[in-house]
């Protein structure tokens, strides 16, 4: 009896040693290319995401953010380099691969979930029906069990009165937060989302992040895109700064990155975030 | 005797009836055989090959250009003297409303597929479902919600179409009208009007219910 607990404790100690040492997700030496492109859009770029931490990933638009998060979702194919979870090589750079996605088997890609910019819900469905596809088509899950847990993650997001509306009667906000019900019921290793307050009226991008803070306090490993400074700030436990394809900065000190950025690169990019109240001469 | 009295003649009605039959038989069989030459030929419009892509733009646009009647002649006369192919004139209907049908289909088909944002394909994709569970379960149910109220309309402009026939002669419902007006010319001047009035609301007592079906659809499925 008591060798089972220690065995079964010994064995809680392994898992948890792996996931110490092992990150959630490690990029090395990504690079891609487009087709007909002459310089790569992602360059060697290397990073780790600890399991139950938020990576956000920021940078001037065409800087590669959105890229690298499609080419960790296995949308984009790479030309060299190596996605892991857990260790586990998931993709690994083929060079002469410039288009098509990754041949990666299903149940390997929902291991990664995503959620985009465009809010986009299968429109043939309802909303219990968008959240219900994946587990019970892919994963196999009973009907009724699917059912209940798309329930429940309906409830965290304030949304279990609208379980049988159509996508088309939901507002932007209400559409987002059922897209990230749709990609945590597959319960995945780690959650990209890509900016997905971008298309949002401002009044409707608070009950989202609202969301996405709460994900982060359950400890759900994500990496996100995102141009709201405060909310990255707010949110982040690592940062990235992407330019032209190639990481320019990273902190793991969010706060100090925020307040009193180092780098020049990084002072010159919140910089842009930042106005001054034009004063009127008389 | 009145036209009223004329539709009331014995024959008239049970003959136009008949004739209706066979509009509706032609009008049934090309619908059904354009539905597997247009998915087909939508499908490989949608190909990257450049040469497929030429032969289906060639495809469509021939069908397009020429007149149905132009068409038909072809297929009636010219066929049968290129290849010594000895269609019958319904026969020749048959083959030129399904090419006809299958090239406009094809491009409803073509243009449905390239209505579906890639985005689609993207959550389907991260979501972990197959090539097979994304057309099956998406794409294909996408398509066809975009894709049907038009092709009622086009299968009603099939059911217009087939009184071209009458021209290889076919004896469909207007042939069989224009028999009962000849054969009544002087017992009732008035027949032409009668008779083809007739023929009139039977065609739309056909295309209608297609119509509202189409209008229908549409409604349904506008969000999409």
């Amino acid at each position: 009896m008591t060798e089972a607990r220690n065995v079964s404790a010994a064995q809680t100690d392994a898992v948890a040693q792996t996931d110490a040492v092992q990150p959630a997700l490690s990029v090395r030496h990504l690079t891609k290319t487009y087709p007909h492109a002459d310089r790569p859009v992602l360059n060697d770029v290397s990073f780790d995401v600890p399991k139950g931490k938020v990576l956000v990933v920021l940078g001037p638009s065409g800087s590669g953010k959105s890229t690298l998060l499609r080419a960790i979702a296995g949308l984009e194919p790479i030309q060299s380099g190596t996605i892991a979870l857990r260790g586990e090589v998931i993709d690994e750079g083929k060079p002469g691969r410039l288009t098509g996605r990754s041949k990666r088997a299903s149940a390997l890609r929902t291991r990664i979930g995503m959620v985009f910019q465009s809010y986009d819900l299968f429109p043939n469905k309802t909303v219990l029906g968008n959240i219900t596809m994946a587990p019970t088509l892919v994963l196999k899950r009973k009907p009724a069990e699917a059912r209940e847990e798309a329930m429940q993650l309906l409830e965290r997001v304030h949304l279990a009165d609208r379980a049988n509306a159509w996508p088309h009667e939901l507002s932007g906000g209400q559409r987002q937060r059922v897209a990230i019900c749709r990609a945590l019921i597959e319960h995945p290793e780690v959650l990209l989302l890509d900016e997905i307050t971008a298309a949002l009226d401002p009044e409707m991008v608070r009950e989202v992040l609202d969301v996405v803070l709460e994900l982060a306090d359950n400890g759900q490993t994500m990496v996100l895109v995102t141009h709201e400074m405060r909310f990255a700030e707010a949110i982040a436990d690592r940062v990235l700064l992407l330019e032209d394809g190639a990481i320019v900065d990273s902190s793991d000190d969010p706060e100090g990155f925020f307040t009193n950025p180092q780098s020049e690169r990084a002072k010159q990019f919140l910089g842009s975030f930042e106005y001054k109240r034009h004063e009127a001469t008389a | 005797m009145s036209g009223v009295e004329l539709l009331m003649q014995p024959s008239v009605m049970p003959r136009l009836l008949s004739g209706l039959w066979v509009t509706v038989w032609i009008a049934a069989v090309s619908v059904a055989g354009s539905i597997p030459v247009g998915l087909v030929t939508g499908w490989l419009m949608t190909r990257r090959n450049v040469v497929v892509r030429f032969l289906m733009r060639l495809y469509l646009d021939f069908i397009r250009i020429m007149p149905q009647l132009a068409l038909l002649f072809i297929a009636f006369y010219g066929f049968a003297r290129l290849w010594n192919w000895n269609l019958d004139a319904t026969g020749a209907c048959v083959l030129v409303f399904i090419l006809w049908g299958g090239a406009e289909l094809g491009d409803l088909v073509r243009a449905a597929l390239q209505s579906i944002p890639a985005s689609q394909y993207d959550s389907a994709y991260v979501l972990g479902f197959n090539t097979w569970q994304t057309y099956t379960r998406l794409i294909i149910p996408l398509a066809l919600r975009r894709m049907l109220p038009a092709s009622v309309n086009l299968a009603t402009r099939i059911v217009k179409t087939t009184s071209l026939a009458v021209l290889l002669g076919v004896v469909e419902v207007v042939k069989v009208g224009q028999q009962i007006i000849d054969v009544y010319r002087f017992r009732c001047p008035d027949g032409a009007l009668w008779i083809y009035g007739a023929i009139f609301l039977m065609y739309f007592f056909i295309c209608w219910p297609l119509s509202l079906l189409a209008r229908h659809l549409e409604r349904k499925w506008s969000h999409d």
